[in-house]
């Protein structure tokens, strides 16, 4: 299914309140019995509703302003503050106790030019967390903001509200992009960032993932990418078998996701992996000793030159995961980026900023006042890229929530040189082009909106950078992308990424900046044995336990990870605590 | 105020013939009015000359529509000179009265690029502005021959209707930017092309012809001046045909 927001996907229902577009979350009231309740306040045919979710009443929704153009402009407004000390509230939002892990009512505010969440939690007192070093950029990613696409069919229905009915109900506000099937726990390293909670207790069962990768086809219809993670996947005894299994014409494109070490000392596996079609998703952070062993517990210079070296012989289509730690390896970002340029097999590259949670996570040291955000991460890039690379040329993802992604596609002209869509393109207009997407695909949205800018170019050739070259490499696109045929799914995925990479910042959210309006409309998913599909940060913060580092439970009204043998009960525990707003 | 007050025009294959004709009613119009030409200077000179009589600026250039470079070159200098290029009349054409038997390649390709290409030509050159500006105003100069099932040469009939068709597929591709694009097709006129009729052509079309006349240039520049005007905004993607009824 392709994802950007704005077309209705055939076959799925549609609701009376959609489509809208989901912008932010606020405190109020049900129209009815006046209970606090936190509304989702939404752009819909030019209007700005409050859609409210009452235990005792309800869907309700009323009225928030006339025009939703005029809200917008005064939603940036209010963001535009002075750059001093004082805090400058922005919004409301619902958030976690870094102690408790309650869910409570945050503060944003502006603060010398950055954003903080501030909660005070009735048990533990208050606290503080730096959401975005950079405001402006967070206040103008609401902008951004598009309509979710509904899936054919969700997994769960609206019973306690967001974030208990995980998932994704059907006040979902965004269907599955990613879909990351976790099909091991057991894992060859014990990284201290680890934001998962291997029990070493699962691989899952062949007949699991095959009713999973059925589930998601039937939801989605088709899927641009299916993700195998763990736990490492190459630990799974039959991942081959997995591999094959995701190897269909309704996935473009299957990523086995991996520290890289089996990949460079197995040639036999890699050559199987190569032989599957299946791109890899190599976890790199670093290119010196001593980031692997702060981040990942040990040197793993040898082990991931080994990686990239068969990666490279047996080109292998690669993603480069980079998990980007404040006083840890930020100094090395630029070197990533240099290597996504100079290596053909690497066709896209992913920053995470780190997020504080899970096995090693919760407990890695950090401060939660100082880290690196996504605006952190892209200023790394400009600066140590010499300007190859700058902050104007990246936007945020407006797919998913806009806090959580921002990208930046790179034209490949044809003199084998790459140029950032954020020279030639304004982002604000063709949003269509921004999606949750390693490559770009050939849908009829992408085509309109490439056409749109080539007009563009063409009629500002002389202002813009290489704007000649631009176009000759826009007209390759076209021509291949686009031929006077119909392409497979697969097919439209390989030809799109022979014409662009892409640098992806996602941003993992941890108890310090946990945002239930974020998760509102992630799409990035867990797909489990037992039919539910949860929204990555829900999963990893309130279900999967060890938030805090290992010895976290799980709330109270979490529903535990998968198991090879489904739970008796699928839809989960017979009754749950709604989680008090405190 | 008049229709085309301030504007900016260029007409191709303006020196003479219909093409002058459209120049000295949008110059009368208000229009400042650029042609190009590619043979005879002395038919430009005088071109020129009427059109700066109306008291608007007046630019000729020695361009042919298939020379690339040149048409660019043309383009630039104008927009520069002028501020700006709001309304392009692809006027030039060739035609040549052989039947299909005797038709040499060079014969077809001669009408067809002339026609057509030529009319590609400039108006890529042209749109770059147009798109920048969000405004502009196109119009084809198509024929009868080009809508109408009639006796005519194929190549001829073939290029005009081809015309018809980059009108279409240009205002699709080009209306979200305010530029409009449009055709006209006129019937026989007094001069031109299709004054070069055979005798017993010529019979025929007058009297299938309500009006029973051919059409003059004047008539023809008329109706193309309110077609490139801000008076006709909504008509997109059009080809108005313009014969008396036939």
């Amino acid at each position: 299914m392709e994802c950007t927001s704005c077309a209705p996907v055939d076959g799925a229902v549609q609701r009376s309140d959609k489509p809208h577009t989901f912008l932010h979350h606020e405190p109020s009231q049900c129209e009815r019995c006046e209970q606090a309740v936190e509304a989702r306040v939404v752009l819909r045919k030019g209007e700005v509703w409050a859609l409210k979710f009452c235990t005792t009443c309800g869907q309700t929704e009323a009225k928030v302003a006339d025009s939703a153009d005029a809200y917008l402009e005064a939603w940036v407004k209010r963001g535009e503050v002075a750059d001093d000390t004082r805090d400058h509230l922005f919004k409301h939002t619902t958030s976690t106790c870094p102690q408790c892990l309650a869910l409570l009512q945050a503060e944003v505010v502006i603060r010398r030019g950055k954003v903080y969440f501030k909660k005070n939690c009735r048990k533990c007192g208050p606290s503080e967390a730096l959401v975005s070093e950079d405001a402006r950029y967070y206040v103008r990613a609401y902008t951004f903001a598009r309509a979710g696409t509904e899936p054919l069919k969700f997994a769960a229905e609206v019973k306690h509200g967001c974030p208990t009915d995980c998932g994704t109900c059907s006040d979902h506000e965004q269907h599955t992009c990613l879909p990351i099937v976790e099909v091991t726990d057991h894992c060859n390293l014990e990284c201290p960032i680890c934001i998962v909670n291997n029990q070493y207790s699962n691989h899952i069962a062949l007949e699991g993932f095959q009713r999973i990768v059925d589930q998601m086809v039937e939801r989605e219809g088709q899927l641009e990418s299916l993700a195998l993670s763990g736990g490492e996947p190459t630990s799974h005894p039959q991942i081959l078998k997995l591999l094959e299994i995701a190897n269909r014409p309704e996935i473009g494109r299957v990523v086995l996701i991996t520290n890289g070490l089996r990949l460079g000392r197995d040639r036999t596996f890699a050559e199987a992996v190569k032989a599957s079609g299946a791109y890899v998703g190599l976890q790199l952070d670093g290119f010196t000793a001593d980031t692997h062993e702060k981040i990942r517990g040990r040197d793993l210079s040898k082990d991931k030159q080994a990686a990239l070296r068969m990666l490279e012989e047996l080109s292998i289509p690669t993603q480069i995961i980079f998990v980007a730690t404040r006083g840890v390896n930020e100094h090395q970002i630029g070197q990533a980026v240099q290597l996504l340029m100079e290596k053909d097999f690497v066709l896209s590259l992913n920053f995470q900023p780190a997020a504080f949670t899970g096995f090693g996570g919760g407990s890695f040291k950090h401060d939660p006042m100082d880290r690196l955000t996504i605006p952190g991460v892209i200023q790394r890039i400009e600066e140590q890229t010499g300007g190859k690379l700058k902050v104007s040329d990246f936007a945020p993802l407006p797919c998913s929530h806009p806090q959580c992604v921002s990208l930046t596609y790179l034209l490949k002209l044809n003199d084998g040189s790459y140029m950032p869509f954020g020279r030639f393109v304004d982002f604000q207009r063709h949003g269509t082009l921004l999606k949750s997407s390693a490559t770009l695909g050939a849908s009829p949205e992408i085509h309109d909106a490439l056409e749109e800018v080539i007009h563009d170019v063409f009629a500002r050739q002389d202002e813009v950078e290489r704007g000649t070259d631009i176009l000759k490499a826009l007209r390759r696109s076209l021509d291949v992308m686009f031929p006077d045929r119909k392409l497979t799914n697969k097919e439209s995925v390989l030809i799109g990424e022979q014409q662009a990479k892409s640098i992806f910042l996602h941003h993992y959210m941890d108890r310090h900046d946990f945002d239930l309006e974020r998760l509102r409309k992630c799409c990035h998913h867990y797909p489990q044995v037992d039919g539910r599909v949860m929204p990555a940060c829900g999963f990893n913060m309130f279900h999967r336990g060890a938030a805090k580092g290992p010895k976290t439970e799980i709330a109270s009204w979490g529903k535990k990870p998968w198991t090879t043998n489904p739970p008796v009960n699928a839809a989960g525990p017979a009754s749950f605590k709604l989680p008090v707003l405190k | 105020m008049k229709l085309l007050e301030g504007r900016t025009a260029l007409v191709t294959g303006g020196s003479r013939g219909l093409g002058r004709a459209l120049c000295l009613t949008l110059a009368r119009e208000g229009a400042n009015v650029a042609f190009c030409y590619s043979r005879s200077e002395e038919h430009a000179a005088e071109t020129l000359a009427r059109i700066q009589e109306q008291g608007v600026r007046g630019w000729s250039f020695k361009v042919n529509v298939l020379d690339k470079p040149g048409v660019q070159k043309m383009v630039r200098a104008l927009e520069q000179e002028a501020g700006g290029l709001d309304i392009l009349v692809n006027n030039a054409g060739v035609g040549q009265v052989v039947p299909l038997a005797l038709m040499e390649e060079e014969d077809w390709d001669r009408v067809m690029n002339t026609n057509v290409k030529g009319a590609f030509l400039v108006t890529q050159a042209a749109i770059r502005g147009m798109i920048h500006r969000k405004r502009g105003r196109i119009l084809n100069i198509s024929s009868l021959a080009g809508v109408k099932m009639m006796q005519a040469p194929v190549h001829y009939c073939a290029a005009k209707a081809a015309l018809k068709g980059f009108t279409e597929a240009l205002a699709k591709e080009l209306g979200r930017y305010g530029v409009t694009v449009n055709c006209l097709a006129p019937g026989v006129l007094e001069e031109g092309v299709s004054g070069n009729l055979p005798q017993p052509r010529l019979e025929e079309y007058l009297r299938n012809c309500a009006l029973g006349r051919v059409g003059t240039l004047a008539e023809a520049a008329e109706v193309a001046a309110f077609l490139v005007s801000d008076r006709n905004s909504y008509m997109n993607g059009a080809t108005l045909v313009l014969d008396g009824a036939v």
